[in-house]
């Protein structure tokens, strides 16, 4: 199989996929009358399409774990990063319980979502069992929304402030960042399902070992360097729109008691 | 002495009650100012010593075939240099004018810890000798500034020179964290009334945020430097290949510091700019935001692109290939920068003294620095030229052409400040022009030579064509860099004793370290103006058109934390990376079960025990407080003692696992296991120890009946410090004694 043929033929057009994607554009019409935003929340659905159903997806599925890391952060941080942004301004997020609503609790959800899927027993279990690999989905979706609710809820005083924000993704960042260094330099397979994928589709695989020359280190490696630097990246760019923030100019003066 | 006292008096270095005892008066002082020149000082003997090594080393690359040094001299002199200019002057330099400037430009009245920043400055010296004395056990190391292993390992270095390096840079190490955490916490708590965090001048924002670069950088090299004595006192092998180790993991430790370090040096060197050029360009700073954003994103960027210095190390093209990508990223806010300087300098009355002759030419050689070091940043290039003088080059003109000019514009600038009386013009125009033409000519033609395939880091060289005349117009070069070092220190010399008065503010200049008399009164300030702006003497001076109001927006801005809080939690930030690096280096280095002792000969259930009592004790502390809070001070102490109780339990029960192996012929250089092990949980028990020791002063201090008023920023600070060393060992058990089992 060549890569072309593989770019046209590699499309997972799962039912409860598409039927969810659609399902959810209908619900923010329907949910919102306020529709300024849409744009943002078409953005996140094309990510959760590219991701769910375009040729990554199959990729992901047992050939590629660089495919499933690729997954795993558009998953967590970019999807639901989009989504919140695409939320009405006046909408309050504010949740129960109370420690939900915490940042130390946004803050374990979002590093945690990365550690408790690449431990190796999680990490096979996704790949080889659909219920194991939906719960993954889901979860992260989940996760990362609770994980950025502290920087992008729709309402200013929701969020932390910039010098909370800035430690908050700057840690993360760092924890996220140790993870990716782990799998890049590991001596050892993370992933161990990675290095022996489905025997029913070796044209494929022929393709990614020689075509494009991804051997299962190189692909740990790529895994882990996107883990390291791309993701943390993606905080970087937060953490430089809280600067923008910090010195914006001030519409709502604090009073200063001295 | 008569005549030294006579000369700090006059110049106001000294008051006259304190001239009886003025040796005592220096040596003992904790007052933030007079730190800052003593810590300018050592520099600058430092550099006299670094200064002299760099012209032997250029004498003896001067003509090809050299016989002037042996090789293994060569190699010394060439380590001592590297290690010395970093260590001994730029940082201490650095951070002895931030020192000076940065409470005078917040209105505070000294550091918010001023025994501690005595003990960060007392560290230099001593680390300065501890370095130096390796001259006289056996010889200096000579392995570079970078000591790649193995040859900074035993076997290859068996002198006592790399023991004196590493333990000098990690009491250099300890002290530039002690001095950070001071920065950082004067800057949030000392701040005058209205000096709110967005109105900070840019050279006070600056130091700020780079002192957050100190803590979280320095502590990464202490690891490894730790890592490397173990190595050598203990005959164990993290870094040698031949037990097992790693050798590559010491350049990952290194540069993953090494990397931060440049920005360590380069982010003050950008501050002195961004208060200079302003001044001398008559027109505020063209975007202040962009300027005071770029360098905290400078700060975050530079974590991140260390493996940037090891593409010639094989880590592999996808490896490079990220890194090419992330490094280059850091080409935009550097960018910025630039950019904002040159604009401020655009359009305004620019005024050519001293201290703008020599911020300008800094700028001009970064902007050359930065490009050759995009050239870097593309890996299949530094293949090339890694290697080569064309590095050597690079990095000597962010080094020199950057960092050491902008010290050079900032003791022009503040000197009078410092000492009431200005610096003759007429020398500072001397030393700019040799300086500057030395520097050029010493290094623009080392590009040229590295392109010529010279390498870099050998002692001599063959007559290839035109190696000769280019090395020996370095040299040349060279000479007329000393000639301006020693018109400099002339010039600091005879303007002390007979320069023209300062007055409050020679330079008409808006920030607030110039509203009092020049040198300052022990105590700072009588009064300090209004502030409103990020310039408020402008505002004073020009009452009729002051700049706009900087409004508070966050509460960030304005409120305090309790300044011991704050330092502690700095301090933890700090320790965080030094676990860190202990913790992944015992991930790695287990990573596959070898041969020996291994995580199967540790008792689960003892030890888990033994943790039982220190995680309570977390529990403990934290009523000791909310007991405290109540006033209530028997039962406060009742739950303190019971603490520290918990912890000795703890360390006993470590004492007898460690005990135990030892028996069972368990020793620290039985294999990579043990290693790793031992290093790791006796660093955490070296910890528990210093937070009982704490602990037990605390109890004292309770005894002595010290906490009647309900309140104590210690207990809280320690307890923190307490929480922390648990938190660590929930990290090291679940790693240690829990992760092998499933």
């Amino acid at each position: 199989m060549t890569t072309s043929q593989f770019l046209i033929s590699g499309w997972t057009w799962n039912v409860t996929s598409i039927a969810l994607i659609v399902l959810s554009l209908v619900a923010y019409l329907v949910v919102f009358r306020d529709r300024r935003r849409i744009g943002w929340f078409t953005a996140a659905l094309g990510v959760l399409f590219l991701t769910l159903i375009s040729p990554i997806n199959t990729l992901a599925d047992g050939y590629l774990f660089s495919a499933h890391m690729l997954q795993h952060i558009l998953l967590l941080l970019v999807v639901p990063a989009l989504f919140l942004l695409s939320l009405p301004r006046s909408l309050s997020l504010a949740v129960r319980p109370h420690f939900l609503g915490h940042p130390f609790a946004g803050w374990v959800a979002g590093v945690s979502a990365m550690w408790f899927w690449h431990a190796p027993s999680m990490c096979n279990a996704a790949v080889s069992s659909a219920p194991v690999h939906a719960l993954q989905t889901g979860s992260l979706l989940v996760l990362g929304s609770l994980f950025w609710r502290q920087i992008l809820a729709p309402r200013d005083e929701e969020r932390l402030s910039p010098p909370g924000a800035i430690m908050y993704l700057f840690s993360a960042c760092v924890t996220c960042s140790v993870l990716g260094i782990i799998i890049t330099f590991a001596p050892v397979t993370v992933c161990s399902i990675y290095s022996m994928p489905p025997a029913n589709h070796l044209e494929l695989l022929q393709t990614i070992r020689s075509g494009w020359g991804i051997t299962p280190e190189r692909d740990q490696q790529i895994g882990g360097l996107l883990m390291w630097v791309p993701m943390c990246l993606i905080y970087l760019s937060a953490i430089f729109a809280q600067i923008a923030r910090w010195f914006s100019e001030s519409k709502t003066p604090v009073s200063v008691k001295i | 002495m008569n005549e030294i006292t006579t000369t700090l008096e006059r110049a106001g270095l000294l008051t006259a009650a304190q001239r009886e005892h003025w040796k005592m008066a220096w040596l003992s002082t904790v007052d933030h100012k007079r730190i800052g020149i003593l810590y300018m000082v050592t520099g600058l003997v430092f550099f006299t010593v670094a200064g002299m090594e760099a012209m032997l080393i250029r004498l003896q690359l001067a003509v090809p075939n050299n016989t002037f040094l042996r090789p293994d001299t060569y190699n010394m002199v060439f380590t001592m240099h590297g290690t010395t200019m970093i260590f001994l002057v730029a940082m201490p330099v650095l951070f002895g004018l931030a020192n000076y400037i940065l409470p005078l430009q917040i209105g505070a009245r000294d550091m918010a810890f001023p025994r501690l920043n005595a003990f960060s400055f007392w560290l230099v010296p001593l680390g300065g000798i501890l370095l130096h004395f390796s001259f006289l056990a056996g010889g200096a190391p000579a392995v570079g500034w970078f000591a790649y292993a193995p040859l900074s390992e035993t076997p290859y270095s068996s002198q006592l020179g790399v023991d004196y390096w590493a333990l000098a840079l990690l009491v250099l190490g300890i002290g530039s964290v002690g001095t950070s955490i001071n920065f950082i916490v004067t800057v949030l708590t000392q701040r005058a009334p209205n000096m709110t965090l967005r109105r900070l001048p840019l050279f006070s924002w600056m130091i700020f945020v780079n002192s957050f670069l100190v803590i979280l950088a320095l502590p990464i090299l202490n690891a490894g430097l730790v890592m490397l004595l173990i190595d050598r006192q203990l005959n164990t092998h993290f870094f040698l290949p031949l037990g097992g180790g790693s050798a590559i993991m010491w350049q990952h430790i290194f540069w993953a510091f090494g990397h931060p370090e440049v920005y360590i040096v380069a982010i003050p060197a950008f501050a002195i700019l961004s208060e200079i050029i302003p001044v001398f360009s008559r027109k505020p700073i063209f975007g202040y935001e962009f300027v005071a954003g770029s360098t905290v994103a400078i700060v975050f960027l530079s974590l991140l692109v260390w493996a940037h210095h090891m593409f010639t190390m094989g880590l592999g093209h996808t490896v490079d290939l990220f890194f090419v990508a992330s490094s280059m990223l850091i080409a935009v806010p550097t960018g910025v920068k630039v950019l904002a300087w040159s604009a401020t300098m655009l359009g305004g009355k620019i005024r050519l003294d001293t201290p703008m002759l020599f911020c300008v030419a800094a700028l001009i050689q970064f902007l050359v620095a930065g490009l050759t070091g995009m050239s870097h940043a593309v890996a299949a290039l530094d293949w090339q030229t890694k290697n080569s003088y064309y590095l050597v080059a690079h990095f000597h003109f962010v080094f020199v052409g950057l960092i050491v000019f902008a010290i050079l514009g900032a003791l022009h600038y503040w000197f009078p400040k410092m000492s009431g009386r200005m610096l003759s013009e007429r020398l500072g125009k001397w030393t700019f022009w040799l300086m500057t033409i030395g520097f050029n000519l010493t290094f623009i033609i080392q590009h040229f030579l590295g392109l010529a395939g010279m390498p870099r880091r050998v002692y001599t060289y063959p007559d290839l064509p035109g190696w000769g005349w280019m090395n020996m117009l370095s040299t040349i070069g060279a000479f007329f860099m000393a000639a301006a070092a020693l018109i400099f220190v002339w010039n600091l010399g005879s303007s002390l004793l007979r320069g023209k008065l300062a007055g409050d503010n020679p330079w008409n200049a808006w920030t607030l370290e110039w509203a009092t008399t020049s040198p300052p009164p022990h105590e700072n300030f009588h009064e300090l103006p209004p502030i409103r702006s990020r310039r408020p003497l402008w505002d004073a001076a020009n009452p009729d058109r002051p700049d706009p109001i900087v409004g508070s927006k966050w509460k960030a801005e304005i409120t305090a934390p309790e300044k011991n809080k704050a330092g502690v939690i700095a301090f933890i930030f700090s320790e965080t990376g030094f676990f860190g690096v202990l913790i992944l280096a015992y991930l790695f280095y287990n990573a596959r079960p070898q041969p020996g002792p291994g995580a199967q000969d540790l008792n689960l259930l003892k030890t888990g025990f033994f943790s039982l009592a220190l995680f309570a004790s977390s529990f403990t502390i934290w009523r000791s407080e909310v007991n405290l809070q109540r006033g209530k001070q028997r039962a406060m102490t009742g739950w303190l003692a019971a603490t520290i109780l918990l912890g000795g339990i703890f360390i006993i029960g470590q004492s007898i696992e460690y005990h135990g192996l030892y028996k069972s012929g368990v020793s620290v250089s039985s294999n990579l296991f043990a290693t790793t092990f031992f290093t790791l949980t006796g660093f955490h028990g070296l910890h528990v120890c210093v937070g009982l020791i704490l602990l037990l002063l605390l109890l004292g201090l309770a005894f002595a009946g010290d906490f009647k008023d309900g309140h104590s920023p210690a207990l809280k600070a320690i307890g923190l410090y307490w929480h922390f060393v648990d938190v660590v060992w929930v990290f090291v058990f679940s790693v240690v004694y829990i992760l092998p089992r499933i």
